[in-house]
């Protein structure tokens, strides 16, 4: 403790000693950093901040057919955030890349801190078509456009299909469904699945699919609505299931989860398209025996889905040369031979409507016993709500919903007045961050 | 006495001189890494961020003073308070135990009957060795259930343990910081015992004194400095408790993001993005443990000298 906290003492003294430093540097008004035009012929070299595995590969390809345009790769560390807080430092120290990787549910934070750049004065509107609507629609705010889309993560319901067979469950189909499943693998000593207090992406994802929309705007005001009707009903499903022991209540994907997927305990895992990669380097016994099935539904024969994941190609607001870094964005997620080295490295369910097909997603087929597990994801893609909108501090959402969750479930408090006391801190701390905001 | 002041002779000039000359480096180095963050910190405490411009997109974003409306805020968060009363908990009940510890083992360790004495110091001191964040990861896997075998001996002998639970977590690293720093305090404990002259061991040996009686009324009363000094220094190591709730917070669903007061403030500089508040509470954070170390000083001064005359 006290050897690790003096590091984090020192670490934080020096990082507010260049913080001192280059604030003196980083004054708005300078000229020199103005966007400007390539002029012809004129070699340039982007910087571009990315934790996508394998991103090099497909950057080495348009380096060698885009001599007079480099892009350099910089890897970040996408753990916890950091590479949030090194982006947002660098923005207030006026140094940053040209290019980062960002995800859905984050831009907005950028954007209260004037990162981005508004990419529709270079012409981004043109490549509209080329993208899925409802991730193209992540980054729109008012009439301006901040990120490329570069990909998403479509949710299903990951199955144990020879457990489900043994004990005779049907995969659900509906909410309903689902609850009776659980009770029934509860009876044969295991789990459905945990509600994981701390994902509050997850959470956001089932809200999302219920119809609920906790961020929206009217006017120059951000409105918050989480403790509306269709995140109530949310809450109270699984505040039903974890009250009656339904359900598992552990952290997903930490080490006593991974034992639980690996040896069957849990017989299925709500997740997302990404997640094949997760299971196949984790419970790599269980070949063959999953499967994926369409997310339970609220009402027999909805197709209501919902997204949890997903990242863009964004231009941050100092680059010096947007046009050429916004060219590369859109090359990067829509060249199909960038789309196949990106989906070889397993970088979710592409942004782009064209350039794959999905057999190329089902990268680990043997895994799901042969199944074309991607067209369950390529369906809920289609049926993701297009008019959810993220907020300006999502991660201190999350962190609110986490708290807030793992208290209720502590100390038996409903899941509802969860919902009720993180719409107040949030609505603070939007104030807090000198916002105009209401209660939705 | 009071001399008259005089002019300094060449010699004691020069001798002046060299002394700036070595005293500049260590102040301009104290001043950059020290007293400067710390007056930015304090700076930073007292500004907040403005946003015009629709929906704060696209318009200025400006620092504008704040007074002392970010303490405020701190203050009124209650799961930062909360954090304030949780560690005061775990130092009252872990630093004791741990300097009784530290002091049995050290002065068992010091006895003249004492075996392998090298190797046992070497061994007790080894955890210190081991960064923080390390030793939360290996307790992490002997904390959580369907991996520790703890966990999984106590279940077959029908003891239902949840080491990372609400009421337990605490003392699951209070476990952690009493394993990996017992044998450092042991050892600066050790070193002021082998400062007492042996003359005073003849002489109690020569007065009949029993081994019990040399370490009460010998040993304990001399390696008092260095008992208050390992005190100190834990009561601002337990003020800063950060790695262990940070590492074991992914594992248990009973820490949240304010558990220490140096978690939140970490949390709100790189989550939240406000590094103001977060100044803020870094700031609260200091002073408590000034008000603290001070205050336990004070105290055992107060009863040192009480006992001086006594």
């Amino acid at each position: 403790m006290y050897g690790a906290s003096r590091r984090a003492v020192l670490g934080g003294a020096a990082a507010a000693a260049a913080g001192l430093a280059l604030a003196g540097c980083g004054s708005d008004g300078d000229g020199g950093d103005e966007p400007k035009d390539r002029k012809k012929g004129e070699k340039i070299t982007l910087t571009f901040w990315s934790w996508v595995p394998g991103i090099d590969k497909p950057v080495a390809l348009w380096n060698r057919e885009n001599p007079e345009v480099q892009v350099e790769v910089e890897k970040v560390s996408a753990v916890d955030g950091a590479q949030y807080a090194k982006m947002h430092a660098a923005i207030k120290a006026g140094n940053p890349p040209d290019l980062g990787q960002i995800e859905y549910p984050v831009v907005p934070s950028f954007l209260i801190d004037n990162g981005l750049l508004d990419l529709t004065r270079y012409g981004i509107a043109d490549h509209k078509d080329k993208f899925i609507g409802w991730q193209w629609q992540q980054s729109v705010f008012g009439k301006a456009v901040y990120a490329v889309p570069q990909a998403s993560g479509p949710m299903g319901l990951f199955i144990r299909r020879d457990l489900f067979d043994r004990w005779a469950v049907e995969p659900p189909t509906t909410w309903d469904e689902y609850e009776a499943a659980a009770e029934a693998i509860r009876k044969k000593g295991a789990w459905i699945e945990t509600f994981s207090a701390t994902n509050g992406n997850r959470f956001a994802g089932l809200a999302w699919q219920a119809g609920a929309r906790w961020f929206g705007t009217e006017g120059d005001t951000w409105t918050v609505s989480i403790d509306d009707e269709p995140t109530r009903k949310v809450a109270d499903y699984w505040d039903n299931l974890v009250r009656r022991k339904l359900i598992k209540t552990i952290p997903d994907r930490q080490n006593a989860w991974y034992k639980d997927v690996q040896t069957g305990a849990m017989a299925s895992w709500l997740g997302a398209s990404w997640g094949d990669a997760l299971l196949v380097g984790n419970a790599p016994k269980t070949a063959g025996k999953w499967r994926v099935v369409p997310m339970p539904q609220w009402r027999k024969g909805d197709a209501a889905y919902a997204n949890w994941g997903g990242s863009t190609t964004a231009v941050f607001a100092k680059s010096r040369y947007p046009k050429d870094a916004l060219a590369f964005a859109i090359w990067l997620n829509t060249d199909p031979e960038s789309i196949k080295l990106l989906i070889e490295n397993g970088y979710g369910t592409p942004g782009a409507k064209q350039g794959y097909t999905t057999s190329q997603l089902d990268v680990h087929k043997d895994f799901f016993g042969g199944q074309e597990y991607s067209e369950v994801f390529d369906a809920a893609s289609k049926g993701v709500d297009t008019s959810w909108q993220w907020g300006p501090a999502t991660d201190t959402l999350y962190q609110r919903l986490g708290d807030a969750f793992t208290a209720a479930i502590g100390d038996g408090s409903s899941f509802r007045s969860v919902l009720k006391k993180v719409q107040g801190e949030t609505i603070g701390d939007l104030k807090e961050k000198g916002l105009k905001v209401e209660a939705g | 006495m009071r001399a008259r002041p005089r002019r300094l002779t060449r010699t004691e000039a020069r001798g002046a001189r060299a002394a700036t000359g070595f005293l500049l480096p260590f102040l301009a180095l104290f001043l950059l890494c020290f007293i400067a963050p710390i007056g930015y910190a304090l700076y930073q405490s007292l500004l907040k961020v403005e946003r015009t411009g629709p929906l704060g997109l696209g318009g200025e974003t400006t620092q504008v003073w704040a007074g002392l409306s970010n303490y405020a805020h701190a203050l009124q968060d209650d799961r930062f308070t909360a954090g304030f009363g949780r560690v005061l908990l775990f130092g009252a009940v872990q630093i004791p135990v741990m300097i009784a510890f530290a002091t049995a083992l050290a002065l068992l360790l010091e006895a003249a009957s004492a075996r392998w004495v090298g190797f046992f110091r070497t061994a007790f001191f080894l955890p210190y060795g081991v960064p923080g964040v390390i030793a939360s990861i290996l307790w992490g896997f002997l904390y959580v259930p369907g991996i520790s075998p703890l966990v999984e001996m106590a279940h077959s002998a029908g003891w239902d343990v949840d080491f990372l639970g609400r009421g337990a977590v605490l003392w699951s690293i209070a476990n952690i910081v009493t394993w990996q720093f017992t044998g450092y305090n042991m050892l600066v404990l050790i070193a002021q015992l082998k400062a007492i002259p042996g003359e005073l061991y003849e002489a109690a040996r020569i007065d009949g004194a029993s081994a019990w009686q040399v370490a009460r009324h010998i040993k304990l009363p001399l390696i008092r400095p260095a008992l208050v000094l390992t005190t100190v220094f834990s009561l601002i190591g337990t003020l800063q408790l950060f790695a262990e709730p940070k590492v074991l917070k992914p594992l248990s669903n009973s820490i949240d993001s304010g558990y220490t007061p140096n978690l939140a403030a970490y949390n709100e500089a790189f989550t939240s993005n406000n590094q103001h508040i977060a100044a803020a509470e870094a700031v609260l954070l200091a002073l408590v443990a000034c008000v603290l170390s001070f205050g336990f000083l004070r105290l055992v001064g107060q009863r040192g000298k009480d006992g001086e005359r006594g």
